[in-house]
């Protein structure tokens, strides 16, 4: 089967990776986008920025950027989805829980809630502040599920209001009704180990920030802590490599010989419609994602087969899928942690490591190490 | 390949030389001086020492902890602006290629990552992989987790943890096993804000000391050649030193590493009711013959603090600086970032950098006492030269003494302190006490069949500008650092332990996963071929 194609047409690997190697040669401004891909590929994405001076970014920035802003601004209280699933007795849920991933994680948690017995007799609670969606629907009939507020666009209403009855303070407006929110500030105050939880892509910055401020304020008394879900094409995995390559999160820029981080200006999209960037590397091996943007510079697509392009990239490699058609390592949310995956249809498809270093190796010139 | 090093002031006390002459290199090993071979490549050392490369026991490097302290703090730029010297650690380099790198320049060429929880060993040896040149390895943390607790709540046989730290060992390929404070990361997941030595764990009803005494058996029983390396409770409150004393007195003729022993060098005399103990608690040190210590040296400058030690953390949050912090209430143990600024105008700041000094120069022996600023806890690594110079030199103490609060100078016994350290003595505390701790035979020293891992320094009576800039590195004989300079880059080895166990515990590790989890005990594990580097780990043999 074919694996490789230079402006659309059926090509060689080999010949592919000389032409997307000679693009990059060529190039006043590499950008490495999407970075949809495990560990070993997001190293060898970073290391080709090193080579060839690129800017780095991934698919998922948004989301782990508006995390990471609240992290670099104030002070977080974390715990991990097996401590969360081990320990806790009350569940804090924030607005709308959505994506495959998230929702199983989730659930995930439900069960066990419904199947602990309670510790010092406490009641196993979950409380949900505006929940919009579904999954509100499939809570396990074993715990007692409360809504606090309906609409996810009340949440910050609603967050203040009670962060205000947690503290003692009376609350103004109708964020939601008083009993309800007496009775929730009163369960969490209660928990033994509160786990909060939202989606990183549903709450903006001031709403998680506001969420950390109001776990810190439980702390004086009790025990609670947060379990942001994660973002999926392995985004945390490869925050994580990027934070140990280069000192710094995506949206970093190697070009001028130090690593240097800025959300807005190497935001990919922007860089792309600003016309910024004259060769973008798009790689996305999870799920043959497209990139979202307008128009597109000369592109070298590592995706999987029909990742449906508005326009075609000058070279495709297809990829292989991480844990799928080659072990891999990655950020898992069951643990929390950088596992390893095994293939689970074991394939001779290229990997993204693989690809992106040959690229490396046809570059001109010789490589620093 | 036959290297020469010629005509150098070879100081390498463990195989007491202290004397001008050759090194020679063959093949990465250090030879005897062959007769009638001609070198392929000789470099002039005259005038110059020549040591072994030097060995960190204690500097936390990689990991999740070291990771989030670098998302946490590369300020946030929203201009295009390069990244500015005043960001903290900007000095010591925040990425592992730096890292590498850095140690590398100042002749180090072994280092241990003393703080990763077992979960978290894939994630380690992933950012160790990425460190160049020097070799490294991991402490992995036992002593807050479910299993061990449980295993001691119900009374199991001491083989029945010596197997659970033997698989804990291999699961994450390291070196020896760490505790910190013992119990208190668990205590604190049930809402407890203070934990002494003596204190129990409310759901298990284990106390600290039970924990340490039976990690302490079983790492002996093992052969693992590092003593347990305990981080104690109660870290950086006035009247500590008792605590460490009694856990000093708790070693009962064991092996015991004490980590960073200036955070519990403090008394509670004075105006302020802060004052040094290092003169008691050095004393403990020297009386008990088992018992090492490394010291965790304060240096003046803006760091961030990075402990898996959640509960001590999540009290100091407050004098978070700049104002953010991260606490992780994690699997077994936990973790908090916590940004910190030393000041040499701050009475407390000035005791503790005066606490680690006298520590270094008031236990004698500088087989038992370790070179460390508990990276980046203290100071970032980079500081070490000038540690290194100020433990040489009165003068240069004299100097700083002149700058520091006088409050702060009345409650330690520094002032007073003459000792000045030979280069013999700091080539005892770097290389070859380090060397026999972590029972690296190997290294650590210039004998035949050492690993060729040299050092030469120009004799610079600025010691501190000598430290900071080796004029050669070799690594495995190959030469990678020339005047203060990396030249080469390579690829380091992980250095791991592997005792023997039962196999019936990786049965029943199995069904603790399942039943506590969930899950598959697979994601603890790191196989090597996921690094991504040639034979990324070395085995270090047990003892029997
Ligand atoms: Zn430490």
């Amino acid at each position: 089967m074919e694996q490789a194609w230079i402006a659309g047409k059926p090509a060689t690997l080999d010949s592919a990776v000389a032409a997307a190697a000679k693009l990059l040669a060529a190039s006043r401004q590499p950008l490495i986008a999407g970075l949809g891909t495990d560990v070993a590929g997001a190293r060898a994405a970073i290391a080709l920025a090193e080579r060839t001076g690129a800017i780095i970014d991934h698919m998922n920035s948004d989301a782990v950027l508006r995390g990471l802003d609240v992290m670099r601004s104030s002070g977080v209280m974390l715990t991990t989805p097996s401590e969360a699933y081990a320990r806790a007795d009350t569940l804090l849920l924030a607005g709308e829980i959505f994506g495959a991933g998230e929702i199983g994680s989730t659930k995930r948690l439900f069960d066990q809630l419904a199947r602990r017995q309670g510790q010092h007799g406490t009641a196993r609670r979950v409380y949900w502040l505006c929940p919009g969606g579904e999954l509100a629907k499939r809570a396990p009939n074993e715990i007692s599920l409360t809504f606090v507020g309906k609409q996810p666009r009340a949440l910050p209403a609603v967050l203040a209001a009670l962060r205000a009855r947690v503290a003692g303070r009376p609350t103004t407006g109708a964020a939601a009704s008083q009993k309800i929110l007496d009775e929730a500030a009163t369960g969490l105050q209660a928990a033994q180990f509160g786990v909060a939880i939202w989606s990183p892509q549903a709450l903006d910055a001031l709403t998680i920030e506001m969420l950390c401020g109001l776990i810190s304020d439980l702390n004086a008394t009790t025990r609670f802590c947060a379990l942001p879900l994660t973002p999926g094409d392995n985004a945390i995995g490869v925050l994580q490599t990027c934070g140990w390559m280069t000192g710094m999160p995506m949206r970093t820029g190697l070009g001028r010989g130090f690593a240097e981080h800025d959300p807005w200006l190497f935001d990919s999209t922007r860089l792309v419609e600003s016309g910024e960037t004259d060769c973008v590397v798009w790689i996305s091996a999870y799920r043959a994602q497209a990139p979202r943007w307008r128009g597109l510079p000369p592109t070298i697509a590592l995706t999987g087969r029909d990742a449906g392009f508005r326009s075609r990239p000058r070279v495709h490699i297809a990829v292989g899928r991480p844990g799928v058609d080659h072990i891999a390592v990655e950020h898992v949310s069951l643990t929390g942690t950088l596992a390893t995956v095994e293939a689970t249809q074991p394939s001779g498809a290229i990997s993204t490591a693989e690809a992106i270093r040959r690229i490396c190796a046809a570059l001109p010139g010789e490589p620093p190490c | 390949m036959l290297t020469r090093i010629a005509n150098g002031r070879v100081i390498d006390p463990a195989n007491n030389r202290d004397a001008v002459g050759d090194l020679w290199i063959r093949d990465g090993r250090i030879i005897e001086v062959p007769p009638g071979d001609r070198p392929d490549a000789t470099y002039d050392a005259t005038g110059k020492i020549v040591m072994a490369g030097a060995i960190d026991i204690h500097s936390h490097i990689a990991g999740w902890n070291v990771n989030t302290a670098r998302l946490l703090l590369p300020e946030y730029h929203r201009a295009a602006a390069p990244r500015p010297i005043a960001t903290p650690l900007s000095k010591a380099g925040w990425s592992t290629f730096e890292t590498g790198c850095r140690y590398a320049e100042m002749g180090f060429t072994t280092v241990v990552e003393p703080a990763v929880s077992p979960h978290y060993a894939l994630h380690a040896h992933l950012e160790l992989a990425d460190v160049p040149i020097i070799d490294k390895a991991i402490l992995v943390i036992l002593g807050n987790d479910d299993y061990l607790l449980r295993l001691l709540q119900a009374n199991e046989s001491d083989a029945a943890i010596s197997d659970y730290v033997a698989w804990t060992l291999e699961m994450s390929r390291s070196l020896g096993v760490k505790v910190v404070n013992a119990g208190g990361a668990a205590a604190f997941k049930e809402n407890v804000r203070a934990f002494s030595f003596d204190d129990v764990v409310p759901s298990y009803g284990v106390s600290s000391r039970r924990i340490v005494k039976a990690l302490q058996h079983a790492v002996t029983a093992l052969g693992v050649p590092h003593p347990l390396h305990v981080h104690c409770n109660n870290l950086g409150l006035a009247g500590n030193f008792e605590t460490a004393l009694t856990t000093i007195a708790a070693a009962e003729d064991l092996p015991l590493h004490l980590a960073h022993l200036q955070f519990y060098g403090y008394g509670k005399e004075g105006d302020r009711g802060f004052s040094s103990a290092a003169a008691p608690l050095a004393a403990a040190v020297n009386a008990a013959n088992t018992v090492t210590a490394d010291v965790g040296q304060v240096m003046f400058g803006q760091t961030v603090t990075i402990s898996s030690d959640v509960l001590r953390q999540f009290n100091a949050r407050k004098q978070a600086s700049p104002r953010k912090w991260v606490i992780l209430d994690s699997d077994a143990n936990g973790a908090g970032i916590v940004p910190y600024d030393y000041r040499r105008n701050n009475f407390y700041n000035a005791v503790q950098w005066a606490v680690g000094l006298e520590l270094f120069l008031l236990i004698e022996d500088p087989r038992r006492v370790f070179f460390t600023t508990d990276h980046p806890n203290g100071a970032p690594f980079t500081a070490y030269p000038e540690i290194f110079a100020l433990l040489m030199s009165r003068e240069r103490r004299a100097q700083w003494l002149a700058e520091l609060p006088p409050e702060a100078l009345a409650v330690t016994t520094l002032p007073a302190i003459t000792r000045e350290y030979s280069l013999g003595e700091i080539a005892t505390m770097t290389r070859a006490a380090p060397g026999r701790l972590l029972g690296l035979r190997d290294r650590g020293h210039l004998g035949a069949g050492a690993v060729a891992d040299v050092a030469v320094y120009e004799d610079d009576a600025d010691r501190a500008k000598m430290f900071r800039a080796a004029a050669l590195v070799f690594k495995d004989g190959e030469l990678v650092v020339r005047d203060g300079r990396v030249t080469q880059h390579r690829w380091g080895r992980a250095l791991t332990v592997r005792p023997e166990r039962d196999a019936a515990i990786d049965r029943r590790m199995k069904a603790y996963y399942e039943d506590r989890y969930g899950l598959s005990d697979d994601f603890v594990k790191v196989p090597e071929h996921v690094l991504g580097r040639p034979d990324p780990f070395e085995r270090v043999p047990c003892v029997s």
